[in-house]
């Protein structure tokens, strides 16, 4: 894509409107001008007749001709109006529709739901209310855990952690199980923070009380502790990460995480991933019905996408095993097998490569290893 | 078992020359400031619905300037031709400067709307100009909320999409005026009301001719039944009146159309036959905001339908694999979610066409940097989780998904290409 070219084809509207606007501008003033000296020379009771001086005016604008002067200004205008959308045609995606099934119709509610939790987990509490009272659906069923969280986060904001740690308390079953280090995340703030304001001794206090529970993390809780020696000077410490706000964004980030995780909900918006997928997807979807206008191509009752496109490794939620032999989708009833040798390939390319088990080798298609069929075994990814 | 690198690398060799068709695309900058180019030629709405309201306006203005200027000359003519008094020139020659200056008000007028729209034009190249790889994380919010701004219009929910584009900053992006003006329309529509819609089409007259629509014949139909439903003998006068004046001209390309409708005069508004009754049924004055949506869309360029649907539909059918369905689905994947499951049913699967691995414990990628190992027992995790795991508990791993324990020195690397 060019941008530069629609620049320029717009700042060629832009020009020639601001042209047409100032030869408009120019006649307007011309034929004011010369009604007004007709008229001065009238009320001075000239000797001329009042007939003649209008002869001479309608003259004058005959030769002029400032309607023509006008269209001509229009033209040129023109040319430009009409260049500008073929120039934003031939550069983007006139219709990025062409990749869309019309046949699928969406829920409404559906969307509509989406949308105002899209609002809540965002923080957008006013707009998500405004949406649900405009849409008149019903109240989202999310909105009192979301604002509990943004309570939450907007107190971490203002250093007060205390809201954080009650939630992570109470939860801290929960997070032990998913393996979380988030209390600890908190609680090293926590001390960080008494440490900095306070004297040592509370400091210290605080971390036989809140610390020493957490042994498992050894190097984190040395840390911690040792920094008390640089007391108030840990900028020259070897503990200057300690000062770091990237230590309230990483906490601020694993609260959310966790939290919307015990909700059942992503991390990230499940909407926001869908657009950006979305908008990965629609060039290739595009560039592909392009290349295969002249094939007859049912877009709409396609099983699966005509073509493959590369999603970000964030996106990539689940392991999929593609047989680098057969390109074909492992399966329940085609799953990936392990060589003997380490490469993969799934069972029916094996059952084919062994003529159906009536060979009990063969050569694997990548290296030099005769495989035997009865140390293939199954895996599960 | 072992495979020494050099087997290996000799191995993807004999790959690629067996399976040339694999490209596999490596996410380097430069794909992915490709990729970047790319989806930012999907915003072809963005740049044409301000331009075409921008185009409307210069015409607009442009036509009444010409009429007016062309008036003025013409009454100069006729001033000059005819035999007036002094007195009477001189007064009409003043109100014809009255009427000059009246005009360079009107064109200064002019000239300011015209700017605003030619800035805004402007403010969505700019923007487009903005996105870069290292913001595009922040340009796909705005994109996020342009897209769900454009849908709320397309449903008339007019106030959130008007807070919603205050309070992010982005209502020079967003086209709040455009849909106010179709608002009205259908709004009038809706109370079958024809006459907005008619002035709408008299204002595109010449684009809606272009395009070959017959919104205008609908309009014209819809009121000739209204006319005949309302069955006394002055309405039916005055429908064989409408019909000569405002359909006869339509004879030329929908005569069908036209002979279908006229002939209601004959079948009444209680008529039973299917034909016509369906002529007389409220639904089409559904029909005729449906239609005037497709006509207000065309006509400025908009895709037929809301662009949240369009994304939402190609993202949805990226992102669905059979495992987003299963029932211990990672909450982190959208299709784990009731409602985008729902969304997503009657869409296509995506396709892949080589592997990619995640590792089950950590949610990594399981590729060279985290090569993927297996247990005893077929279950394969990544190198990295499995040596956290063995360094915690002396060596040992369990298997967390069927409690199989083994020794870390019990592991085979798995090569997937």
């Amino acid at each position: 894509m060019d941008l530069k070219s629609i620049k320029d084809a717009f700042d060629r509207v832009a020009n020639k409107q601001k042209l047409s606007y100032s030869k408009t501008h120019e006649i307007v003033q011309m034929l004011s001008q010369e009604i007004d000296k007709a008229l001065s020379i009238l009320q001075e009771a000239s000797p001329f007749d009042h007939r003649s001086i209008l002869a001479d005016v309608k003259k004058m604008f005959t030769e002029i001709s400032p309607v023509n002067q006008l269209e001509a200004a229009e033209k040129e205008l023109n040319v430009a109006l009409t260049k500008y959308p073929k120039v934003l045609e031939k550069q983007l995606n006139t219709d990025i529709s062409k990749a869309y099934r019309n046949n699928v119709e969406f829920d409404t509610h559906i969307v509509n739901q989406i949308i105002a939790n899209f609002f809540y987990r965002q923080g957008m509490f006013d707009i998500g209310d405004c949406f649900v009272a405009e849409t008149g659906e019903s109240e989202c069923s999310t909105r009192k855990s979301f604002k509990e969280m943004y309570q939450i986060l907007e107190a971490m904001k203002g250093r007060d952690l205390e809201p954080a740690l009650n939630w992570a308390v109470s939860n801290s079953d929960k997070l032990k199980q998913v393996r979380s280090d988030l209390e600890l995340k908190l609680r090293s703030l926590h001390f960080l923070e008494i440490a900095e304001g306070k004297n040592s001794q509370e400091a210290i206090n605080y971390a036989r009380k809140h610390i020493a529970v957490f042994a498992d993390s050894l190097p984190e809780t040395q840390k911690l502790v040792c920094s008390l020696l640089w007391n108030k000077n840990l900028v020259k410490s070897p503990y200057s990460e300690f000062l770091s706000p990237a230590l309230w964004d990483n906490a601020v980030k694993e609260l959310t995480r966790q939290y919307c995780n015990l909700l059942g909900e992503s991390s990230e918006s499940p909407l926001s991933i869908t657009i950006t997928a979305g908008t990965q997807t629609l060039p290739v979807l595009l560039k592909y019905i392009n290349v295969m206008a002249n094939k007859k191509l049912d877009l709409q009752n396609m099983e699966q996408l005509p073509v493959a496109v590369a999603l970000p490794k964030e996106y990539q939620f689940h392991s999929v095993f593609v047989c680098p032999v057969s390109k074909e989708q492992s399966s329940d009833d085609n799953p990936p097998m392990m060589m003997s040798c380490g490469h993969v390939l799934c069972k029916q390319t094996i059952n084919r490569m062994s003529k159906n088990g009536s060979k009990s080798s063969f050569k694997c298609p990548y290296c030099p290893t005769d495989v035997d069929i009865s140390r293939c075994r199954q895996l599960h990814f | 078992m072992e495979i020494d690198p050099v087997t290996n690398g000799n191995a993807d060799a004999v790959m690629t020359e067996s399976a040339p068709t694999i490209t596999p695309s490596p996410p380097v900058p430069s794909s992915r400031l490709s990729q970047l180019t790319e989806s930012l030629k999907l915003e072809h709405q963005l740049l044409r619905v301000p331009f075409e309201h921008y185009r409307k306006t210069i015409r607009a203005n442009h036509r009444c300037f010409e009429k007016e200027v062309s008036s003025v000359v013409s009454t100069v003519g006729d001033l000059a031709d005819n035999d007036w008094s002094k007195d009477v020139t001189v007064s009409r020659l003043t109100s014809l400067v009255s009427r000059l200056q009246g005009l360079k008000r009107k064109l200064e007028e002019g000239s300011n709307v015209e700017n605003l729209q030619a800035q805004r034009c402007r403010a969505r190249i700019d923007h487009l100009d903005s996105a870069d790889v290292k913001n595009i994380t922040e340009w796909n919010n705005t994109k996020l909320k342009r897209i769900l701004v454009d849908y709320m219009l397309r449903m008339s929910y007019f106030e959130t999409a008007s807070k919603l584009s205050e309070s992010t900053n982005i209502s020079d992006l967003v086209d709040i005026d455009i849909f106010r003006e179709a608002k009205k329309v259908i709004d009038a529509l809706k109370n079958r009301d024809v006459a907005s819609a008619l002035a709408w089409c008299a204002e595109n007259k010449t684009r809606l001719k272009k395009s070959k629509s017959k919104f205008e014949f609908q309009l014209r139909l819809q009121e000739f039944i209204e006319l005949v439903r309302a069955d006394t003998a002055e309405s039916y006068k005055q429908a064989i009146l409408y019909a000569r004046k405002h359909l006869a001209p339509w004879g030329a390309t929908h005569m069908n159309e036209l002979q279908h409708v006229v002939a209601t005069l004959a079948f009444k508004s209680t008529t039973e036959c299917t034909k016509y009754k369906i002529l007389f049924e409220i639904r089409q004055w559904d029909v005729l905001v449906h239609q005037f949506k497709q006509e207000f869309c065309k006509l400025y360029g908009m895709t037929m339908e809301p662009l949240l649907n369009i994304y939402l539909q190609a993202g949805l059918s990226a992102l669905k694999t059979p495992y987003g369905f299963e029932e211990g689905c990672t909450k982190e994947d959208p299709l784990s979610q009731e409602s985008f499951r729902k969304l997503a049913r009657p869409l296509p699967y995506s396709k892949q066409d080589h592997s990619k691995l995640v590792c089950y414990i950590s949610k990594e990628p399981m590729d060279t940097d985290n090569p993927p190992q297996v247990l005893p027992n077929g279950y394969v995790y990544s190198t990295k989780a499995l040596k956290e795991m063995a360094e915690k508990n002396g060596g040992n791993i369990t298997c967390p998904r069927t409690g199989f324990v083994c020794n870390y020195t019990d592991l085979v690397k798995a090569y997937v290409s």
